[in-house]
């Protein structure tokens, strides 16, 4: 299975800040964290968490060491960046959002007094369009509905990714 | 419902997700919320500022009248 790492810009982590290194004719250096919940670890994405946690870079990261399996993601002690998915480009990103917001515009035209317009072009990135499709099929239809939508946006990202 | 956190919550957890006192998985659910949220990253990024320039002051950088005003303040406080 194919694990994903999210950075931003430059190829720096999304929440500590961490300057990754970065892959270049080969894989990048390895980084080396223990993994302790809440506070130490390298996270990593499966297809299913991609999702959850969209930024503008993502790469292949491979995980060596310590793994511990998390409900939305993987913590390894040691991991380092394969290669940079060229795939999820503004192009990628910008369809992602699309078809987000047309999945929540679907699913909320039979709900009672719906009548808000959900842009994909305004400041709303596409992290949070992702959200907003599986909140309302959560409305709908419960927590399964809500993992279903999450499912099927992390099935429309792989099969694009790969 | 599957768990989320909403904005309100994530304004209560701020201390103790940078304190690193959160459980894994409201740790988790925090983080969730953050990465579709730019309102709540600029929240965070705020007390993270915050923490940075209040954390560099001394009692000798208070002058000192406004370090009088600050003790009757909380004389009174206690006295009430």
């Amino acid at each position: 299975v194919t694990v994903y790492k999210f950075l931003r810009p430059g190829g720096m982590s999304t929440f500590t800040g961490f300057p990754w290194p970065l892959p270049g004719d080969g894989p990048g250096a390895w980084v080396e964290a223990p993994v302790e919940p809440c506070r130490s670890g390298i996270h990593a994405c499966r297809p299913a968490d991609l999702p959850i946690w969209v930024a503008p870079e993502l790469f292949e990261i491979e995980l060596d060491g310590e793994i511990v399996h998390e409900r939305t993601k993987v913590v390894a002690s040691r991991a380092r960046l394969l290669r940079r998915v060229d795939a999820w480009d503004h192009r990628l990103r910008d369809a992602y959002a699309r078809m987000c917001a047309d999945r929540a515009h679907a699913l909320a035209r039979e709900l009672p007094a719906w009548d808000a317009t959900i842009d994909p072009l305004t400041r709303y990135g596409a992290a949070l369009l992702g959200y907003m499709a599986a909140r309302i099929a959560e409305q709908r239809g419960g927590p399964a509905a809500y993992a279903a939508e999450r499912a099927h946006q992390a099935a429309w990202l792989a099969e694009r990714l790969n | 419902m599957a768990e989320h956190l909403s904005c309100q919550e994530v304004v209560e957890l701020v201390t103790g997700y940078l304190d690193h006192t959160l459980d894994a998985e409201t740790h988790s659910l925090f983080e969730e919320h953050l990465n579709f949220c730019d309102g709540c990253e600029a929240y965070l990024d705020q007390m993270r500022a915050t923490i940075a320039v209040v954390g560099r002051l001394g009692e000798a950088d208070v002058p000192p009248v406004a370090r009088e005003q600050l003790l009757a303040a909380f004389r009174d406080w206690r006295g009430t």
